[in-house]
Order: structure tokens, then C-alpha cells, then sequence
């Protein structure tokens, strides 16, 4: 009972702080920029959100003594724990615009999994005989931060390509300024380091130089956070093989889960190949990426929604039977 | 003056690299790779202090010499590029002109197709595009219902009501999309993807790591000003760039006023294992495809197992089933206790098997796989006892049901009414009366009578049946050592990619430069400016792109 209420405590608290969190993010991105205490509130707040979410894991651990990871319930929770956990990881690094993608979703995937909506999955199941093994924590593990890290990095391709659009539309007489710039991009950086001696401002605006920027950024955390999501992915469905090998009789079923897995694992594999050939242009990848977010979506809830196959363990029903 | 040309270019690590000649990846992490640099400093330390000094008169001298053969070396990049287009046209070098035979012309002929051939399969966006439709035909397989009869796609896809409009059980059927995963065009798929990988191995990937090993110094200052990112920082010495990039990891080789540096040859073998490893899986799940035998058997306890195949001369025999219960009743586990018998009845081994504990055996697998009810043991009034057949009335996973009936009375009358009983599990029955109310709950073997409308029951027995699932696959081997290697390569594939992600060439060139700047490489491109001007004490500092 203790474990409960426990429980129950943490997840308010985690829910809280992560409505807080997404607050200041908008007062901090829309109002003004040079609140850095309030700024650096909100890192401390994705930090506790993330303790939170690790003692409910704890919590829920202990008292249904198995990996929290048999239903869909606890697999959304592991999901925002893999969501604060990419965010909290750059965090020691350097300042990046993650957060700013990271701790919306953190918040989407808390809140609904603690809404009312899914309340019949909270309680913890009994694992079936086939969960019984060694490899859930791997499999399951592996996918879900998969699952969160390339959800973030296919979020902010999204977000180049919003950038990219406005871009085009904002400033379309500018166009051909802004692929001139584009070309010589690296020169301009190099440039801007040794900004003492040439004043930047003599080549271009400021404005635009940032916007380009930011784009460069997003696309370079995308690939990378992509990157994490894709080892991830592998190892999860390659893990996922092996027990299937062990529990099924067979590595590999065709179960609608294990392709739609396969799918994302195959656009995400297209997407680390155009992002790395010369001959696209960066939104190429983008889009790609942007696509890969909603198969990911597919695989990760549209297939439990239908309760199909031999993945039958995270699927819920709304009406209770 | 002792001008130098500077190109100092940017990449970040890619999966996939195309970078040319003079770029290479690499590992900053590796040990011995340091060591490595470290013994080139030493060695070089001496024709640096010669070379330092050199006039620009000299260079240009030494530059028209070697251009002719500098040429050479920057015509390979072509081929290595990821795209085919380009490894078609600017190709591997012409095939010699010394044989002018028939034979010699076949033959010609043959390696112009074959290299053709290779370049249109190793082309870039043809295998995206294979990866993109085996992508969409698996999704249209989740959709379309896979292995019904022909009737059903009749119905669920009419010709006059199609989907999409055009959709309908033709394409279904003429494509064989009701077994998706064995179809032509998905195979053809698959195989075309298998194809399209080895030859963007054999084409792109094994040749850049070649040319990697080989370097090749740019004299020219011409040539290098043309390149992207061309900078001079004049009166700065080759020495000291030398140094900052061993400091940062790169192997630096001096060749009189040139400089070359690169870093991460690891960085360019690990697409290739990753295509490699794909391959590997490949080949293991067409041997398990062609080689394999499944077969499942439902057997009640101490059933016998008939030989299902020549090379497997084991009886199996089946001494127990049972199962564990949680405390709330649900199904725990259930467990087989297997025996394998040799042909004289020698028993060979002997194993209690559970789901996700198998029991393997010569190449053969025993599954535990599923499990049902098949008899119930009752006694009727004292007589008996009578076993009454269990019969499935729902297998939805882990949650099933199994039903009998005991006809009660007249037995000849058109309507039969009896007593039903109802089982989850072994452990608890459920029975009803013959107007279908509930009247109590028995568990087997409590020896405690029922009375349903002066019939008495004692229930015996409830015997379960375990589910098997005997299987030989000899393609697993392969694809476990594939997916050993897969799981590797990606890892190190990334691991190298995090480390690295600059890379500084004087003399040379970067594709992808403009696009890409992580903030590992700022730090890098910071401190090179930097320490050039301060060994470079009272010059001007000024630079121009």
C-alpha cells in the first residue's frame, strides 16, 4: 500500500513539475530571452522531473517485482523517462535547443499516460509466461529509448523544416542571398570566430546569420540524437530476434509489430544515408526524418491499438471488459 | 615570404562517408593511434626545420614538377564518391588496351557491363528507393490480411466497390500479396537490396578505405586557394600546424613545403561491416528459408512424438505437464518434462522445458509453445470414471477457455440437455445446470461431490495437453553471427563518429564542410588560428577567405 502511495505522490509531482517546466520554456522563448535564472529553474526542473519518473520506475519495480515494462502504461512512463533523460544527458555538455523540443513531448507522454483516460492499465499486471525472461529488460529497454530518442531527433527535423518554410517564405527576396551564404557557409563561421578582426556585419544581417544557425544546429542534433535512437533501435530489435528465437521458435515472426519496428528501422536507415550523401539538400533528410516520427508513432501505439499479433502484452482497451 | 596555404575544412562524422582523397575520419579515442602520431613527430621533426625555409620560387618549382603526377591521384576521388553516376562516368581507370582479339573484345565488353552494372546498383537513391518500397510493401502487408483463403479478398476487395479505386483482389492475388512476406516482388526486393549492398561495398566503400592509406600532397597554391575554404595565414610555419593537429589526434605527414593530415581510418571501415553484417543476415534467413522444419504438435501427457524427419532418429517423449500458478490463480508458467530416446530406446536426455526455456538437442529445438485442456475425468453418480473431451471455446493469448458438456437424461431426445463446465486452467472448474445457471466451482482432485439436479459429480482429473513446436533452422548460427556483427559495427560506426567529427586538411578538400558544424570542430578550428599566430610571434595576423 505504502508503494501506492508512493507512487502516486511521484507521479503528481513529475506532472507538476513538467507543466511548470513547459511554462517557463514559453515565457523564456516568447517573452524574453535574457531571464537566464529562470532559465536555468527549468533545467532544474527537468532534473527532478527526472527523479521522479526514476522512483516511480523504482517504486512500481519493487512492488510488482518485475522490470516496469509489461504494459503500455509503464512503457510511456519508461518513454518520458527516456524523453528527460536525453534531455538531461546534453545538459552537463553545453546549452543546446533540445530542451526546448524534449520537454513538450516529456510533458504530452506524462500527461497522458497519468490522464484518466488509460486509468484501467495503470495497475500493474501479472507477466505471462512468455515475458519471463532476461531479455525484457534488454528488448524492451532498447526500444522504448530508441522509441524517445528518435521521436526527439525526428522532432527537431521537424522543426528545421518549419524554420527552412518560414525561411523561404519570409525572406524569399532574399533567396539569393541566403544560397550564397549557404555555400560558404563554413567561411562565415570561420569568420564570426575571429569576429575582433572582421566586424560580421559587413556580409550579411545578424538575423539571418542566426536563423542559419539554428537551422545547422537542429539539423546536427537531429542526426545525432538520431543517431543514439538508430544504435538503440538496433540493438532493441536485434534483442527482440534473439528472444523471439528462444520464446516463439522462430527470430523473426512477421508480426505486425516486429515490422512496422523493421519499417522505422528501414526509414531511419534511409534517412542516416541522405543525411550523409552530398547530393541532398538538408531537407531532404529532414523529411524523411519528419515521416519516421509518424511511423514511429504507428508502430509504437497503432499497432497496440489494434492488439495484433504476438505483441499482444502492451495493448489496452478503452472499454474496460 | 614563406606563404602557406591553409585549408582549414570541417566535417562532421557521417555513417556513410564520401569524402574524398585527402579526408579521413577518424578515432581520437584509439590508443595506439596516438602512439602512432607521436612516432611521426619525432621522425619528422628534422625535414620540418629543412622545409620551414623553403621560398615560394622553390614551391612553384617543385609544384610543376609534380603536378603531372598529382593528377593521378585527385582523378581517383571520382569513384569513390557514394553515388553511382559518377562512379560510372569518372570510373575505375580504363581497362588496358592490349588485347584486340575477339576474346579480348567479349571480355572488354563483359567488364564495361559488369562495371556499369555495379554502378547503376551501387547508385545512392536506387537503394533508398528499395529500402522505401520494402518499407511500404511490409506495411501494405500488416494491412491486407495475410493467408486467407482466395474468397475472402473476393469479398473484403470487390471489383466494383475498389479501394483507392483501383485496388482490388486482382492485385492481391496476381501479386501474391495474401502472403506478403513470401511474394515475388517483395523477394525481388530483398534480393535487388542484397545486390545494391554488396555492390555499393565492392564499389564505393572498399576503395575509400584504400585510397585513405595512400596521401597525396597538393603543391600547388593555386590549387589549394581553389579548394573550399582556402585561407593563408602568411609567414606561419608548417611546424607548428604540425603540432597543433598531432595534439589533436590527426597523423600528419610532411612532404617538402606540404602538409597532409588525416584522421580515422577505423571510421571507414564500419559501413562496411554494417553492410557486410546485413548481408550476413540475409544470407542466414534465406538458408533458414530454404533449410529449415517446423512442425507443431498438441500431445496430451506421455504422449510420443513420431519422427518427423530422417535426420532426426529421437523419439520424444513427453513424461509430465504441469504448471505454475501465480497466488491469485493466474498462470504463471507451464513447464513440459521432456524425454529424447535414441533408436535402441536409450534415453539421450532428458529435460523439463518452459516458454523461453527450450530444449535444444543435436540442431533440433523443442518449443514450449502453448498449452490446453484436452480431457476432464468425472465421476457420474459413483459410476465411472468418464472422460469427457475438453473442447477449445476461446485461444485469445494467454486468457483462454475450455468447455465440456455431460448430457443428462434421456439421451436419445433432439434436445440435449446437460451440464456444462467451463475451465481457465487446471485448477478450478466451473459447472453450470442445465438451464445454464451457475452452481458451484470444484477444483480437481478435491474428491468433493457436486449435486446438479440430483446428478452428482466428482471431478477427477483435469488433464492438460502441452503445446510443442519442434524446429531445425540451420541458418540461426549465421544470422546471430550477423546480428553480432550488426550490433558492433553500428555501435563503432557511431562511437567513431561521436569521437571524431573534424577533420583539417591542408591541401585538401571536404564535400560536406559547408553544411556541417559541429561545436567539437569550433573548439578545433578555434585553436588552430590561434597557436599559428602566437608561434608566429609580431606577424600580422590578418587573414582573407
Amino acid at each position: 500500500m505504502i508503494f501506492l502511495t508512493l507512487e502516486h505522490i511521484l507521479t503528481h509531482i513529475s506532472f507538476s513539475i513538467v507543466s511548470i517546466v513547459i511554462t517557463i520554456h514559453l515565457i523564456t522563448t516568447l517573452l524574453v530571452n535574457e531571464i537566464v535564472k529562470l532559465y536555468d529553474s527549468s533545467e532544474k526542473g527537468m532534473m527532478a522531473t527526472f527523479f521522479c519518473i526514476t522512483g516511480l520506475l523504482i517504486t512500481r519495480w519493487i512492488y510488482s517485482e518485475h522490470f516496469p515494462l509489461s504494459n503500455l502504461y509503464e512503457s510511456l512512463l519508461f518513454l518520458s523517462w527516456g524523453f528527460s533523460i536525453i534531455h538531461i544527458v546534453p545538459y552537463f555538455k553545453k546549452k543546446n535547443y533540445l530542451s526546448a523540443i524534449i520537454a513538450p513531448s516529456a510533458i504530452f507522454t506524462q500527461g497522458f499516460t497519468t490522464s484518466g483516460l488509460l486509468t484501467e492499465i495503470h495497475q500493474s499486471a501479472i507477466l505471462v509466461p512468455a515475458l519471463q525472461s532476461e531479455w525484457l529488460i534488454m528488448h524492451v529497454s532498447m526500444m522504448v529509448l530508441g522509441y524517445a530518442a528518435l521521436l526527439c531527433g525526428s522532432l527537431l527535423s521537424v522543426a528545421l523544416l518549419v524554420i527552412t518554410f518560414r525561411k523561404d517564405i519570409n525572406i524569399f527576396y532574399k533567396s539569393n542571398h541566403l544560397f550564397n551564404e549557404s555555400f560558404s557557409f563554413g567561411e562565415f563561421q570561420y569568420i564570426n570566430e575571429r569576429s575582433n578582426v572582421f566586424g560580421n556585419t559587413s556580409f550579411f544581417s545578424t538575423k539571418n546569420y542566426y536563423r542559419f544557425q539554428l537551422i545547422q544546429q537542429l539539423d546536427h542534433w537531429s542526426y545525432r540524437v538520431i543517431s543514439i535512437g538508430f544504435i538503440f533501435l538496433t540493438i532493441g530489435i536485434l534483442s527482440g530476434a534473439v528472444w523471439a528465437n528462444e520464446a516463439w521458435g522462430s527470430y523473426w515472426n512477421w508480426d505486425p509489430k516486429e515490422i512496422w519496428a523493421f519499417i522505422t528501422w528501414t526509414i531511419f536507415a534511409i534517412y542516416l544515408h541522405t543525411r550523409t550523401n552530398k547530393k541532398f539538400p538538408p531537407a531532404n533528410s529532414a523529411i524523411v526524418a519528419s515521416t519516421g516520427f509518424l511511423i514511429i508513432w504507428i508502430c509504437y501505439f497503432g499497432v497496440n491499438l489494434l492488439g495484433i499479433g504476438l505483441h499482444s502484452y502492451g495493448s489496452f482497451t478503452l472499454t474496460p471488459n | 615570404m614563406d606563404a602557406l596555404a591553409l585549408n582549414l575544412s570541417t566535417t562532421t562524422s557521417k555513417p556513410y562517408q564520401q569524402l574524398q582523397t585527402h579526408l579521413i575520419k577518424s578515432t581520437i579515442s584509439l590508443c595506439n593511434s596516438r602512439i602512432y602520431c607521436l612516432c611521426y613527430k619525432r621522425s619528422l621533426s628534422s625535414t620540418i626545420i629543412t622545409c620551414k625555409f623553403k621560398t615560394t620560387k622553390q614551391n612553384r618549382e617543385s609544384k610543376s614538377k609534380s603536378v603531372a603526377k598529382k593528377i593521378v591521384v585527385s582523378d581517383v576521388p571520382p569513384p569513390l564518391s557514394e553515388d553511382g553516376g559518377v562512379a560510372r562516368n569518372g570510373g575505375a581507370p580504363p581497362s588496358p588496351d592490349r588485347n584486340n582479339t575477339a576474346g579480348g573484345l567479349t571480355l572488354k565488353l563483359l567488364k564495361k557491363l559488369q562495371r556499369r552494372v555495379l554502378g547503376v546498383l551501387s547508385n545512392l537513391p536506387l537503394a533508398i528507393g528499395e529500402m522505401a518500397s520494402i518499407a511500404a510493401l511490409m506495411a501494405l502487408g500488416t494491412i491486407i490480411e495475410q493467408g486467407e483463403a482466395p474468397d475472402f479478398y473476393f469479398q473484403k476487395y470487390p471489383e466494383d466497390n475498389s479501394v483507392l479505386g483501383f485496388f482490388t483482389w486482382r492485385w492481391i492475388l496476381t501479386l501474391g500479396f495474401d502472403h506478403m512476406f513470401s511474394s515475388p516482388p517483395f523477394l525481388a526486393m530483398l534480393v535487388l537490396l542484397a545486390a545494391s549492398l554488396m555492390a555499393c561495398t565492392y564499389t564505393t566503400q572498399i576503395p575509400l578505405v584504400k585510397v585513405a592509406r595512400r596521401w597525396s600532397f597538393l603543391h600547388s597554391a593555386e590549387v589549394i586557394s581553389k579548394q573550399e575554404f582556402a585561407d593563408t595565414l602568411p609567414r606561419a610555419s608548417v611546424k607548428d600546424l604540425g603540432v597543433i593537429l598531432m595534439g589533436a589526434g590527426y597523423e600528419v605527414f610532411l612532404k617538402g613545403p606540404s602538409l597532409y593530415a588525416f584522421k580515422g581510418l577505423a571510421g571507414r571501415f564500419a559501413p562496411i561491416g554494417v553492410h557486410l553484417a546485413m548481408l550476413l543476415i540475409m544470407a542466414g534467413g534465406t538458408m533458414s528459408a530454404a533449410g529449415s522444419f517446423r512442425g507443431s504438435d498438441v500431445m496430451g501427457p506421455s504422449g510420443f512424438l513420431s519422427n518427423p524427419l530422417e535426420t532426426f532418429d529421437t523419439e520424444v517423449h513427453v513424461n509430465r505437464f504441469y504448471m505454475d500458478y501465480y497466488d491469485s490463480g493466474e498462470v504463471r508458467q507451464f513447464h513440459t518434462d521432456l524425454s529424447l530416446f535414441d533408436l535402441e530406446g536409450k534415453e539421450v536426455m532428458r529435460k523439463t522445458i518452459s516458454v523461453n526455456d527450450p530444449l535444444r538437442f543435436g540442431g533440433i529445438t523443442i518449443y514450449q509453445t502453448d498449452w490446453s485442456l484436452s480431457t476432464l475425468q468425472i465421476l457420474k453418480d459413483g459410476e465411472g470414471p468418464f472422460n469427457l473431451a475438453m473442447a477449445p471455446l476461446r485461444l485469445n493469448g494467454d486468457k483462454k477457455l475450455f468447455g465440456t458438456f455431460l448430457p443428462v437424461g434421456n439421451s436419445g431426445s433432439p434436445n440435449v440437455k446437460g451440464i456444462s463446465m467451463l475451465a481457465r486452467d487446471l485448477q478450478s472448474i466451473v459447472l453450470y445446470d442445465q438451464e445454464g445457471k451457475f452452481a458451484g466451482i470444484r477444483r480437481p482432485n478435491s474428491k468433493l461431490p457436486i449435486d446438479i439436479d440430483g446428478t452428482k459429480i466428482v471431478i477427477l482429473d483435469a488433464i492438460g495437453s502441452t503445446g510443442l513446436d519442434l524446429k531445425t533452422d540451420p541458418g540461426v548460427p549465421i544470422v546471430y553471427a550477423g546480428f553480432g556483427a550488426l550490433m558492433l559495427t553500428t555501435l563503432y560506426q557511431f562511437s567513431v563518429s561521436f569521437t571524431d567529427g573534424t577533420a583539417v586538411i591542408v591541401g585538401g578538400k571536404t564535400n560536406r564542410a559547408k553544411a556541417e558544424f559541429p561545436d567539437d570542430m569550433n573548439h578545433l578550428l578555434d585553436q588552430v588560428p590561434e597557436i599559428v599566430e602566437s608561434s608566429s610571434t609580431g606577424q600580422s595576423n590578418s587573414s582573407s577567405g
